[in-house]
């Protein structure tokens, strides 16, 4: 974003632009402003959904909230955990194998189409595909092999069911940032890789001081829209295990949806949607800040 | 140098192996949905004995497909076409007048980039069903314009700040209307952009799972693919056959269109997440 353009050239328009912007103003403020105005107002009330009347009840909802709804407490603990182990682990993935990837290979462009496959799917059929995998495929596997791993309850255990959440979304989208990682990597001048090699640099250290550095601005990138995924993670849950077991993978959208469409709790939805909200512009704006540092410092 | 090139083929190899197995769950999924039930309970791993494409008929006619096929075209069609239409024209307009409204605009327009759906969800429901607007397949395409306008509205007003000014005043002169200078001549220049917004929002549309679950309201052959095949699944839960013919047919227009259009769709989606 560029503040420079409300300052430059004070050039007189006609006000008579808006026409051409008014069909984004309007559709914008019909989808996203009115609806995030009536959350807001909302939030302060007992509504089901279904009565016309919601009832005022001030900050109770957000008392509830903090103070008494573990379901939501043990949402946020899985999201966030969720959130952590996602960012780290597919960003330290993907840069491995975008480095593998970019290097001169016969198959390269094969291989990275194969990883890209997964991505173009939807999240909510990619649930099912490992639902039938862990149930179905696991079973015969163990029967094969002999192995316990094959026969854990991957789906059924709240330890487990963590780990298959977090494996399935990996697996998912791991092709994607692969793909902006090689990008990162190409835009590196190769004069620069070869003054490394040339002053005795190993492949490790050259990796760590020369690479890394250089391809900062795709790692911020990737780990801002990383966590802009993995905190409004729900299409992989509700098809892979229902929130469950135990509502052990329950997150925090998944949380609002059943809350709002299951409970009819619409008032205590709103509420819930909005702490989410909030929730996330602080992490964004501590996560532009912190990263903004980085890349100045280069 | 032979050393050097004996590890990239070891490197190869091992990709090439790692790759397979990455696939693999989805070659499962393949070779199950032709199986009998009986098959598929005995052993997921082995290939059909006998190809059981009743399982496809099964499911085309159940789930209605054509016409589910169809739902998903239209949605994805109005939807693309009018993110690129209006879209384009705001921040192309917006990049070009330097007035402090101007900038207001364009901020009030891309900040619901920072709203995340889930957050105005349940009270969209509530404000669709007060104006009236219709819950079905042209309803939720129209709701698009808005859900994607504050993305592809960056995009373009990034975009347009590197073409020549030169280039709309001398078709000013020529005497063309503003609106014709635009589509005409401005539009084709915009083109980049263009492809890396249809690419994007193609497979978020196709593929959008939420939306259409709280916004269609009606048979089940009004709804979308993947809302379709949701459904589907649901109801027939440990029927792996008929799951997975379901998973196949919901997935493979995904599929040809990637195999077709993958130089793009990399490049739409690396300038995407780029630039946005």
């Amino acid at each position: 974003m560029e503040m420079r353009g409300a300052n430059m050239g004070k050039v007189k328009n006609k006000p008579g632009f808006i026409i051409y912007v008014l069909p984004v103003l309007v559709f914008v403020t019909m989808v996203v402003y009115i609806p995030f105005i009536m959350s807001m107002c909302y939030s302060f009330t007992e509504w089901n959904g279904i009565s016309r009347a919601a009832k005022f009840i001030g900050l109770e909802n957000f008392r509830l909230l903090f103070t008494e709804d573990g379901g939501f407490k043990d949402s946020a603990i899985f999201t966030l955990k969720f959130s952590v182990l996602f960012i780290v682990t597919i960003n330290t993935l993907a840069v491995f194998l975008a480095v593998m990837l970019d290097k001169k290979l016969k198959t390269s462009g094969i291989l990275r189409a194969g990883f890209f496959v997964p991505y173009i799917l939807s999240m909510v059929i990619v649930g099912f595909i490992w639902r039938f995998i862990f149930i179905q495929g696991f079973e015969t596997m163990g029967n094969l092999t002999n192995l316990g791993f094959f026969s854990w309850s991957w789906l059924g255990d709240a330890k487990l069911a963590f780990w298959s959440v977090l494996f399935v979304s990996i697996w998912q989208s791991v092709g994607f940032y692969i793909v902006i990682y090689i990008a990162g990597l190409q835009s590196i001048p190769v004069q620069l890789i070869e003054a490394a090699i040339i002053d005795g640099a190993g492949t490790v250290v050259r990796f760590f001081r020369v690479t890394i550095p250089l391809i900062m601005p795709s790692v911020t990138t990737c780990v801002f829209l990383a966590l802009t995924n993995s905190i409004k993670i729900f299409d992989v849950i509700i098809s892979l295990t229902n929130g469950g077991p135990g509502g052990s993978t329950t997150s925090i959208t998944y949380d609002i949806y059943k809350e709002a469409f299951q409970n009819n709790s619409y008032g205590y939805g709103t509420a819930k949607a909005l702490v989410l909200f909030v929730a996330i512009l602080l992490i964004t704006l501590v996560q532009v800040t912190f990263f903004k540092k980085k890349e100045v410092e280069m | 140098m032979s050393e050097n090139k004996k590890k990239l083929i070891v490197i190869e190899v091992v990709l090439i192996v790692f790759v397979i197995i990455f696939l693999y769950p989805i070659f499962l999924v393949l070779i199950n949905s032709i199986k009998s039930f009986k098959e598929v309970m005995t052993n997921v791993l082995s290939f059909p004995s006998s190809f059981h494409f009743k399982n496809y008929t099964y499911v085309w006619r159940s789930i209605n497909y054509p016409r589910l096929f169809f739902n998903n075209v239209v949605v994805t069609t109005i939807a693309i076409l009018g993110i690129i239409v209006f879209s384009s024209l705001a921040g192309f307009t917006l990049s070009r007048n330097k007035s402090r409204l101007s900038w207001i605009l364009y901020i009030f327009s891309i900040s619901p980039m920072l709203i995340p759906f889930q957050t105005i969800m349940i009270t969209l429901i509530k404000f669709v069903n007060i104006m009236r607007l219709p819950n079905n397949i042209y309803g939720l395409a129209a709701l698009y314009w808005g859900f994607a306008a504050p993305a592809a509205v960056f995009m373009y007003h990034g975009f347009a700040k590197g073409i020549p000014k030169e280039m709309d005043e001398s078709a000013l002169v020529d005497g063309a209307s503003t609106l014709r200078m635009f589509f005409s001549i401005m539009f084709p220049l915009l083109k980049p952009v263009t492809s890396t917004i249809i690419v994007i929002d193609v497979m978020w549309i196709w593929n959008d799972f939420l939306l259409p679950l709280i916004i269609l309201d009606g048979p089940k052959e009004s709804k979308t693919l993947t809302l379709a095949a949701y459904t589907f699944i649901g109801q027939y839960v440990t029927d792996w056959q008929y799951t997975m013919s379901a998973i196949v047919l919901a997935v493979i227009p995904s599929i040809i269109f990637f195999i077709f259009m993958q130089k793009n769709i990399v490049k739409g989606v690396t300038a995407g997440a780029v630039k946005g």
